[in-house]
């Protein structure tokens, strides 16, 4: 038992570490950087101005809280679904699953450097969301704040990788990626609440974890507490999709690496 | 007439390409969709000519997206399938090969754009009442051709980088911000207007916005004269877009030569 976790752990570890130096071994730093401090002022800015101009004179700072929210999204989705593409892409897919190593800490383990990415992204985005928009932060609950920040992230990235899953059988992540990307926008409650979309559409909105975070972010800038109950509610749920994706993505990982070793798929892209 | 045949033969390829595998068409169609939606969703209480302003800033999001993703990738994909030194070595010079790939983009993009509308029109029932349907397909195909020239412009910097993809995707927000496709640039701050008056789409949008029927008081010419002007200004708007065209492709042309030189000089061009 003992043994198993120790192996476990160490693969995770290594797998972790080994992706943020193959991140970098190709993304020049200074790219790395422009993207943390561009993608989150112009998200913000784009829906800011839009709203700016169909409501002028309301308050912006649902509007704000959402994006910054979002904003994690470049990392915690687009990225992490295409870890199994770019292992396809690279050639290296065959020889990483012919090793004995456990996949599900593997996988995990790749995908833990963008939970810390997707942390400074948001911390950016909220800089801004003070500094540049105006948000009102005189009420916060930054303790809850940030415990909201780091649950999203994780569940975020536990979303990407069931989605990253699928991608042992896909030709390419690329479009999923692109997809998820920014059907936040449209279902998580970014920019309007979930209840302006059209009733048949709303479950969707419930199965992504994002949407109770971006719910529990605007909470705790109002200054709720984290033992407040909604709050605790919005957080469990969270989590709860969060692991019920990863755990179906596991499923799929298994069920289409079967299927690609049966029909010779695995290094088609 | 070796250049013509070398942009014609381009053109043929990259049409190939994209019919081998469309589904590529998604990531350069989902962002202005999906944005389109959730700004008509944020429009629920307005109603009218507002909702048409913004279903006709997704159609131009949707070419815009299409000619970012496939200028950035155009060239990024060629060193991912090991061919890039190959391309650069032929007689014909780079402009031409990456011309004849930039108009096929163009085309999908108006098609991108054209699907953004229809789908917009049918699934919340904008009425596309256009004032002047002359006029807002000649704006139309106009803005198609200043995007290629854009595309072109765009093209020429990804040579030098390996890392094409990631600024492809760090630059659409901003576009979409500087170019004002679903507000009026006024609400930015000064000094970003010449930014914005630089980008060619910003002027098209103007013009398809007007021959569509929309006053000129929200007009990029409000900014620039700052007052409602009396009457319509698509002639103006659209030689902007021509002039604006005209400097890319001679600023691209320049950059083609220096980035086709830098290129053989350092022997990094096939670096992944």
């Amino acid at each position: 038992m003992n043994a198993n976790v120790m192996q476990f752990s160490r693969v995770f570890w290594s797998s972790a570490v080994i992706a943020k130096k193959a991140l970098f071994s190709w993304l020049n730093p200074s790219l790395w950087l422009m993207q943390l401090f561009t993608m989150s002022l112009f998200q913000i800015a784009m829906f800011w101005y839009i709203a700016q101009y169909v409501n002028p004179g309301q308050s912006l700072d649902y509007i704000i809280v959402g994006n910054a929210m979002q904003s994690i999204a470049y990392v915690a989705v687009f990225a992490v679904t295409n870890i199994t593409g770019e292992e396809k892409e690279s050639g290296t897919l065959p020889a990483v699953l012919v090793t004995p190593a456990n996949r599900f800490a593997m996988f995990v383990g790749k995908a833990m450097f963008q939970v810390l990415n997707s942390m400074a992204t948001v911390a950016v985005a909220f800089f801004y969301a003070i500094v540049v928009f105006g948000l009102d932060f005189s009420s916060v609950d930054l303790l809850t704040l940030a415990v909201v920040i780091a649950v999203t992230c994780f569940a975020t990235v536990g979303f990407g990788l069931m989605l990253s899953s699928m991608g042992f059988y896909l030709r390419t992540t690329m479009v999923l990626a692109n997809i998820f990307l920014f059907m936040g926008l449209l279902f998580c409650g970014v920019n309007f609440p979930v209840s302006d979309l059209p009733e048949f559409l709303q479950p969707i909105s419930y199965a992504i974890p994002m949407t109770y975070g971006t719910d529990a972010a605007r909470m705790a800038v109002e200054g709720a507490s984290l033992t407040d109950p909604a709050i605790m509610s919005l957080l469990g749920s969270e989590l709860l999709v969060a692991a019920v994706a990863v755990l179906i993505g596991y499923a799929i990982m298994l069920a289409f690496e079967r299927l690609a070793r049966r029909k010779g798929t695995l290094e088609m892209f | 007439m070796p250049r013509l045949r070398a942009m014609t033969a381009s053109f043929r390829q990259q049409a190939f390409h994209f019919l081998s595998a469309p589904s590529w068409l998604i990531p350069n169609i989902i962002a202005p969709f999906v944005i389109t939606m959730v700004v008509l969703l944020m429009y629920q209480e307005v109603t009218g000519p507002a909702i048409l302003y913004a279903v006709l800033g997704g159609g131009m999001m949707g070419m815009w997206g299409n000619t970012l993703y496939a200028s950035g990738y155009s060239i990024q994909s060629e060193r991912w399938w090991g061919t890039i030194e190959a391309v650069l070595v032929v007689p014909s010079s780079l402009i031409w090969i990456i011309a004849g790939r930039t108009i096929w983009n163009a085309l999908i993009g108006v098609v991108n754009g054209l699907l953004v509308l229809v789908i917009a029109v049918v699934a919340f029932g904008v009425p596309m009442d256009i004032a002047d349907p002359f006029m807002f397909i000649v704006s139309f195909l106009m803005t198609m051709f200043s995007l290629a020239a854009l595309g072109l412009l765009f093209s020429s910097a990804f040579v030098l980088t390996r890392q094409a993809g990631v600024l492809t995707n760090g630059l659409e927000f901003p576009i979409y911000v500087a170019s004002g496709c679903l507000f009026p640039i006024i609400l930015l701050p000064g000094w970003a207007h010449p930014l914005s008056m630089s980008l060619a789409p910003t002027w098209g949008i103007d013009a398809i916005r007007e021959a569509a029927g929309f006053s000129p008081e929200d007009s990029i010419w409000a900014t620039v004269l700052g007052a409602s002007p009396d009457a319509g200004f698509i002639l103006l708007d659209l030689a902007m877009v021509a002039l604006l065209a005209i400097v890319y492709i001679a600023v691209a042309v320049i950059l083609f030569r220096v980035v086709e030189k830098q290129a053989r000089l350092t022997g990094e061009l096939g670096r992944v």
